[in-house]
């Protein structure tokens, strides 16, 4: 009885939130822009549950999530218990990937204060410039972008006038920054990202094509105008492999899902996105250095989350 | 705000520089209010909204560039992906495909794209969709046409 009650409670609920029946007798009137609020509404509901980034939970909260799940799942992040720590949970709002990354690189920044590895980053980003200049971007719709980004390079470094704290880093990244761009820090650092990654496969697109192929019907082109550039397209592995690539960071990616084989009980797959060297000469002789990847992301069917190894 | 204020100012001065670049197109900045433009797009040729102009209006949201404009004709256009009473665009880029490497230049060079390629599957004007979709290019011609002389040309004394 009591379920009754709160059904029909909750049915009032959603009834008053949708929009009023006089406006919508003329479905002329019920126009795109009214679909639009109403799934943004549905978002921002949707954005009190989980923040950009979350806090770091131990692993044992992931295994009360599916406390009764699937067992190979449970198996499996037994498995995980061993190598990992900690997890990081992002919003799933199609940028989880992005924002992941962003946080767990300027995090591994503000920990290591690894000079080196910045003045590095800082030249592909340079390279990143020049290749959306050719592809014939101009200047002023990316360039704000790639700003934001190197000033947060300078400011997960100590030592600087505008040196950050990790508490600032999780408010950025959150979007709850008192500054100019507070509340839009998150989403501008994703666009920088996106422009960096469709920079990436369309300089690249003879050697992106048959995956993309693999996973549309579209073209290079179309795949980054519809699958890259907008805001909230989800993440795949071309989109992580042309990340690695142009800013020359490896990405570990541990997959969590039901897969099993039968052999000798469950493991746990991973794939490591070891960057190219954009340069053929060096290419060649396949003189990449293994590097072990300092950004470790969880990934869920549909979903990225960030690890902490032990 | 003023993020948005400040690209929208690039874009004017890139306007400005580049006014005879692109014919078809002439974007105008509101003179009081830069988050109000108005642009007139020349019909493309080999449509029937050739050797017409159509104004349209653009109001910038304040979250611009991270926000798509929202943009409308203010000429009556007799198209599938156009309202025919609002002049509101049917576009994904307007929409959920909207991206900051899009300016409004580029907004412009889309709608004249969209206006050479209807998308029927997805009407905003069903009587223009309903006509593409059975085949009848003609009587979807000849409609166009009309509005298009009724509408976006200069009236013959």
């Amino acid at each position: 009885m009591q379920n009754q009650d709160g059904a029909v409670a909750d049915r009032e609920k959603e009834s008053a939130v949708s929009i009023p029946i006089s406006e919508v007798d003329d479905w002329a009137n019920f126009a795109d822009d009214d679909i639009m609020q109403q799934q943004s509404a549905i978002h921002a509901e949707e954005a009190k549950k989980i923040p950009f980034v979350g806090d770091k939970e131990p692993l044992s909260m992931l295994a009360a999530e599916y406390e009764s799940g699937s067992p190979i799942l449970l198996e499996k992040i037994k498995v995980l218990d061993q190598q990992y720590a900690a997890i990081r949970r992002t919003r799933g709002d199609g940028n989880c990937f992005f924002r992941s990354f962003m946080f767990s690189y300027l995090e591994h920044i503000l920990e290591s204060q690894d000079r080196a590895e910045v003045d590095r980053i800082k030249g592909n980003v340079e390279e990143c410039r020049k290749t959306l200049q050719s592809l014939g971007h101009t200047d002023f719709t990316f360039e704000d972008f790639f700003s934001l980004f190197l000033e947060q390079l300078e400011c997960v470094l100590q030592g600087n006038e505008d040196s950050i704290s990790q508490d600032e880093l999780i408010l950025r990244s959150r979007d709850q920054s008192i500054s100019d761009y507070g509340e839009w820090f998150g989403w501008l650092v994703v666009m920088f990202f996106r422009f960096v990654t469709s920079g990436e496969i369309r300089k690249r697109s003879e050697f992106f094509e048959p995956f993309i192929l693999g996973l549309t019907n579209a073209t290079v082109e179309q795949f980054c105008k519809s699958s890259v550039e907008p805001m909230g397209e989800e993440s795949d592995h071309v989109h992580i492999t042309a990340l690695s690539d142009a800013l020359g960071v490896p990405i570990r990616v541990v997959y969590l899902d039901r897969s099993s084989c039968d052999i000798g009980g469950v493991s746990v797959n991973h794939h490591d996105f070891l960057p190219t060297s954009g340069d053929k000469s060096n290419a060649k002789g396949g003189s990449t250095v293994p590097v072990k990847p300092f950004i470790t992301l969880l990934y869920r069917p549909g979903h990225y989350d960030i690890l902490y190894p032990k | 705000m003023k993020a948005s204020r400040a690209r929208l100012f690039k874009e004017y001065k890139e306007v400005q520089r580049e006014k005879t670049a692109d014919p078809d197109i002439q974007l105008v900045c509101d003179d009081s209010n830069i988050f109000k433009w108005t642009a007139l797009i020349k019909g493309p040729s080999e449509t029937p909204y050739e050797g017409g102009v159509f104004q349209l209006a653009f109001a910038v949201p304040e979250q611009y560039p991270l926000q798509p404009p929202q943009v409308r004709f203010l000429t009556k256009i007799f198209h599938p992906n156009v309202h025919f009473k609002t002049g509101e665009i049917c576009l994904d880029i307007l929409k959920n495909a909207w991206s900051p490497a899009w300016t409004l230049q580029s907004v412009c060079r889309a709608i004249i794209a969209l206006m050479a390629h209807p998308e029927p599957d997805s009407p905003l004007n069903c009587d223009s969709g309903n006509l593409l979709r059975s085949g009848d290019m003609r009587g979807f011609q000849s409609m166009a046409r009309m509005y298009t002389r009724l509408a976006a040309m200069p009236k013959k004394g």
